[in-house]
């Protein structure tokens, strides 16, 4: 144990001087988070949010980003190239088409994973009611779950124990889940909000009543989205459980 | 019978005996109720005939009636004659010479065998058995748990302790059934009682149900005693056919000991000279039986032999008994993976998800979350991030794992460039690796010039740049077409049409050179300057196997063939293929060997199996094949064939010796010999020994029940005190029947006699 103590150590707080010389990232490789375009409504607004969260996953993980914007129709024929999608929105939508509802279907159901994001910092608001209305055509037999405390997103990097955005209208995340994996996480918090800076590095939007350290709290959930998309449930491996939870029950008591 | 000879015509002429039979069903029902019927209908008609006073007359008529009646009872009693030609018998006396393998065991002090304490009685009462002969049809048999007729002057080969169970209910079965039809007068019964199926202080009903049917006695010759016998044995073991490799397997030994004494006493569990597990036994005299559970974790492949032993003590009458060899075929419950993902990627996102759906594989997957260079912007306890702890891994548990996957991994700083070298030494030691491509990887992750460059299949160039943002299809290596890991379809036509099928891939670390004795499974030909760089690369190192699969875009295959209106199918395939390659599934060797049976029995003909592959997974034909027969001795024969249509060849042989056989098979093969090694077991049945020792109360009361005497043999005993009856016993060999009743003559005397008496009554004014 004594190594291990050390090796973590070495780990989190040592640098990488005397390794092998890094390579230069190749473009396909990254991580690119595209923006779902759709019709009605406004797909876009927080512009800085994620590239804003793609700085923030690439200075606190080891995940290598693209941070150029990407947007996306779901008819765009480069759509599987990209398996992670964020739509935003902070008003009503127009219904998806058919084939667009099929398309959604199939690239969820085969890999694809949809973070939906409600900008609108209102409870029950127009986007928030497009969205339950296309979830409900889109799955008409899977209908959006509360994620219960112990899903991986809440342990995929950070162990999170209040889900907040740049406001709270719901502490927590919903989401759909196929064959033990979910596919889609709905927040109607203001991620994208909480996220955004300007180009001079300054939060683009106040944080509403948490302050700054709701703001972390909204980055860490980024960042363990994004990481659960790449990780699934690898964290809830065996060999990971033992450590995670003597964490958890020491941060649930402080 | 000359009388009958002239009635019934010279065809009678052969039979010497005849006999006249009733042949209606219920005579004696027959004959009651016609001696009630027949004198109450005469009373009747004698009180009919009062009127006539002409007293013969009357009585003439009274006399047709009763002649009448006769005839009706005649018809009725459907009489026949039966010829017979009968012989005199000659009585049989039936010598049994048990021949199970307990006759083996030998009696102490004087060390001598059960079965030669026989063979000297039947040698030393030679005339009396010639007498014997004269006087009845002697026959020898040998009994197991089956009778076999013996020639008498054969007994010297053929009367050896051999069979493989007692079973005296066969044995009277068989020999009844034997002898049916003829006049047995005796048995002589030379064995040592040990019938494995009876208890030994008791007789079953089946048994004592047989015994009664005998028609003479049954002399017991008991061949051995109980005195002085001391013995240590492994009664029975309890062993699965199969074990898991890495998984603890128990097996269950129960010891008998007799006249051991109080000693504690080691049984020992050993795979060739390695001792797995023993343990003491504190044997102790009032004590016969023990039960010993034992527990052991293989740790290699294939079917392993085992020997459990204990110590053989002076004066025991079984030496054979202390030791059992046994046979377990070690197999993979599943395969263990460790999959090492340098960061977060789609490509390890979807090669995991593989992993994980796949049921023989047991995954444990770590993903570098952060490097050292990362701010997390949180303490320590605020993150899910466990340490990597490759001491234990790469030192403690590596060998437990069958394949480590390093994809896109750095091993700086996470593993010590120290445990590199465990790594080389698990592949050489048949363990599987495999490098799949990205930044980190390769040259990038810094393994060049270290312990996983001589493992992979490629030289890791020195060279700018490293890594290549080309999209390409791979080009699929001709001569290697038939390879296991690139078949992702059965029939060749659609196993190329599903490589076309499958998207481009995008990126390729470059600067890989293949080794000379590695296989380019795929390349990526880069147009313009001809430039052909290797993709999928697989090699042998030691025992083990390396694949390099120079691309992180593998999950293209996956998802992008999806969105293309295809499935994942392929890609799943592809790297359930490239799994069971590495891991070398029997499917995927290029010299296969088997045998028809794991087990045989003595005298069985076994048959072995190979198929050579050529190293690019074709078959190959005419290639000389060399087989290695090792017996259990040690004794080593080789014969060399060769393969025909289809790679295939076989070889028959029949062992000689009991025990497990090994095979090896040898092919020369282009760098490097190929091998492969299979074993059998010839087993002969140890039951005789479970239950050595001689069942007197057995054999006193086969004697009891059919009237014989019960002897317990001595060198010098003499049998001339044994007599047998020796009754004229005839045979009939055959016969004839001739009915008297079912004829023109019969039915025309009681038509005649009928007819004589209605016309008397009508000449007399009788109605």
């Amino acid at each position: 144990m004594h190594f291990l103590f050390k090796t973590f150590l070495f780990l989190l707080f040592l640098s990488l001087g005397g390794g092998p010389e890094p390579v230069q990232a190749a473009d396909y490789s990254k991580m690119t988070l595209p923006i779902l375009k759709y019709r009605g409504g406004n797909f876009n607004p927080r512009p800085q949010g994620v590239r804003s969260l793609l700085a923030e996953i690439a200075r606190r993980t080891s995940i290598e980003v693209n941070r150029e914007p990407v947007v996306l129709e779901l008819t765009h024929p480069d759509l599987y190239q990209y398996p992670f999608l964020y739509m935003a929105g902070d008003a009503a939508f127009d219904p998806f088409s058919e084939e667009e509802r099929k398309i959604l279907r199939h690239y969820l159901s085969f890999g694809g994973f949809l973070l939906i994001d409600d900008n609108s910092s209102r409870p029950d608001s127009p986007f928030d009611a497009s969205v339950r209305k296309m979830m409900e055509a889109l799955f008409p037999k899977i209908p959006l779950q509360v994620l219960s405390r112990d899903h991986s997103i809440y342990r995929s990097f950070y162990l999170i124990n209040r889900v907040a955005g740049r406001v709270v209208n719901h502490p927590y995340l919903e989401g759909i889940n196929i064959k033990g994996r979910t596919v889609l996480v709905y927040s109607t918090n203001d991620l994208g909000g909480a996220w955004s800076r300007n180009k001079l590095g300054h939060w683009t939007y106040d944080i509403i009543a948490g302050g700054e350290a709701q703001r972390q709290r909204a980055i860490r959930l980024g960042v363990n989205i994004v990481m659960y998309a790449l990780t699934l449930d690898y964290k809830k491996d065996m060999v990971h459980l033992p450590i995670i939870l003597e964490r958890l029950r020491r941060y649930h008591s402080q | 019978m000359t009388l009958l000879k002239q009635i019934f015509g010279p065809e009678l002429a052969e039979y010497n005996e005849w006999q006249l039979r009733w042949a209606v069903d219920h005579l004696t029902g027959v004959l009651a109720v016609m001696g009630i019927l027949i004198p109450i209908a005469l009373w009747f008609f004698w009180s009919s005939l009062s009127r006539i006073r002409h007293r013969a007359k009357k009585f003439s008529m009274f006399g047709l009636r009763v002649l009448a009646f006769g005839f009706l009872l005649f018809l009725m009693l459907q009489p026949e004659l039966e010829f017979q030609k009968s012989r005199t018998l000659q009585n049989s006396i039936a010598v049994l010479l048990d021949d199970s393998k307990s006759l083996a065991i030998k009696t102490f002090p004087e060390e001598v065998r059960r079965i030669d304490l026989v063979r000297k009685t039947l040698d030393v009462n030679r005339d009396f058995f010639k007498k014997l002969s004269e006087d009845f049809n002697l026959e020898y048999f040998l009994v197991s748990d089956r009778i076999e007729p013996l020639d008498p002057a054969e007994s010297d080969t053929r009367y050896q302790p051999r069979g493989l169970n007692t079973d005296f209910t066969r044995v009277f079965s068989d020999l009844q059934k034997q002898f049916e039809g003829k006049s047995l007068q005796g048995v002589l019964l030379f064995s040592d009682g040990a019938d494995l199926t009876q208890e030994r202080d008791d007789l079953s009903r089946d048994l004592l149900d047989r015994l009664t049917r005998f028609q003479g006695p049954l002399h017991t010759f008991q061949a051995g005693t109980n005195e002085s016998f001391r013995d240590l044995a492994i009664e029975t073991l309890e062993v699965a056919d199969f074990g898991f490799v890495h998984q603890p397997l128990r097996l269950r030994v129960k010891v008998r000991a007799s006249a051991i004494g109080n000693k504690n006493v080691p049984l020992v569990l050993k795979e060739g000279e390695r001792v797995l597990v023993s343990r003491i036994l504190e044997l102790r005299e009032d004590r016969p039986t023990y039960e010993v559970d034992l527990q052991f974790t293989p740790n290699f492949l294939g079917k392993q032999i085992y020997t459990i032993s204990l110590p053989v003590f002076a004066g025991e009458s079984i030496t054979s008994n202390n030791r059992k060899d046994f046979q377990v075929k070690i197999i993979r419950d599943r395969i263990r993976v460790l999959h090492l993902n340098g960061r977060p990627s789609w490509d390890s996102r979807f090669l995991r998800e593989v992993l994980v759906k796949n049921p023989k594989v047991d995954l444990l997957s770590f993903f570098i979350l952060r490097t050292l260079g990362d701010d997390v912007a949180a303490s320590t306890s605020q993150l899910s991030l466990i340490p990597f702890p490759s001491n234990l891994l790469f030192s403690d548990y590596l060998n437990s794992f069958d394949l480590v996957i390093f994809q896109n991994f750095q091993y700086a700083p996470f593993i010590e460039a120290k445990y590199l070298g465990n790594i080389r030494t698990f592949v050489q030691r048949g363990g599987a690796f495999a490098m799949v491509g990205g930044e980190l990887s390769f040259q990038g992750g810094g393994y060049d010039r270290t312990a996983i460059e001589e493992i992979l299949p490629v030289r890791l160039a020195r060279q700018r740049p490293l890594y290549l943002k080309d999209e390409y299809r791979p080009t699929l290596s001709r001569k290697l077409v038939h390879h296991p890991m690139l078949r992702l379809e059965k029939e060749s036509g659609a196993n190329r049409k599903a490589w076309n099928s499958l998207p481009p891939l995008n990126g390729l670390n470059v600067g890989l050179n293949p080794k000379s004795e590695s296989q380019v499974l795929a390349t990526y030909e880069k147009k313009g300057p001809s430039t052909s760089y290797p993709v999928l690369v697989a090699g042998e190192y030691g025992e083990g196997r390396a694949l390099v699969f120079a691309t992180d875009s593998s999950w293209n295959w996956n998802f992008r063939r999806i969105g293309a209106g295809g499935s994942g199918r392929y890609y799943q395939r592809f790297w359930n293929n490239a799994i069971a390659w590495l891991t070398k599934d029997p499917e995927t060797r290029p010299l296969q060997l088997e045998t028809d049976k794991e087990r045989y029995d003595q005298g069985d003909e076994v048959l072995i199996k190979f198929k050579v592959l050529d190293e690019n997974y074709n078959p190959s034909i005419g290639r000389k094949v060399r087989l290695t027969l090792q017996a259990p001795s040690g004794e080593r024969r080789t014969v060399t064939m060769e393969s025909e249509a289809d790679g295939n060849g076989s070889y028959q042989f029949v062992p000689e010796q009991e025990g497990f056989y090994r095979i090896r098979a040898q092919v020369e093969g282009p760098r490097k010999p190929m091998v492969e090694e299979t074993s059998f077991g010839v087993l002969s049945e140890t039951a005789e020994f479970r239950k050595p020792r001689v069942n007197e109360f057995l054999l006193q009361k086969f004697a009891e029940v059919t009237g014989g005497t019960y002897t317990v043999l001595e060198e010098t005993t003499d049998l001339s005190g044994h007599e047998f009856e020796n009754p004229e016993v005839f045979l009939q060999a055959k016969s004839k029947t001739i009915p008297l009743w079912n004829n023109w003559w019969s039915y025309g005397c009681i038509v005649a006699v009928l007819f004589f008496d209605w016309w008397m009554r009508r000449k007399s004014g009788l109605s």
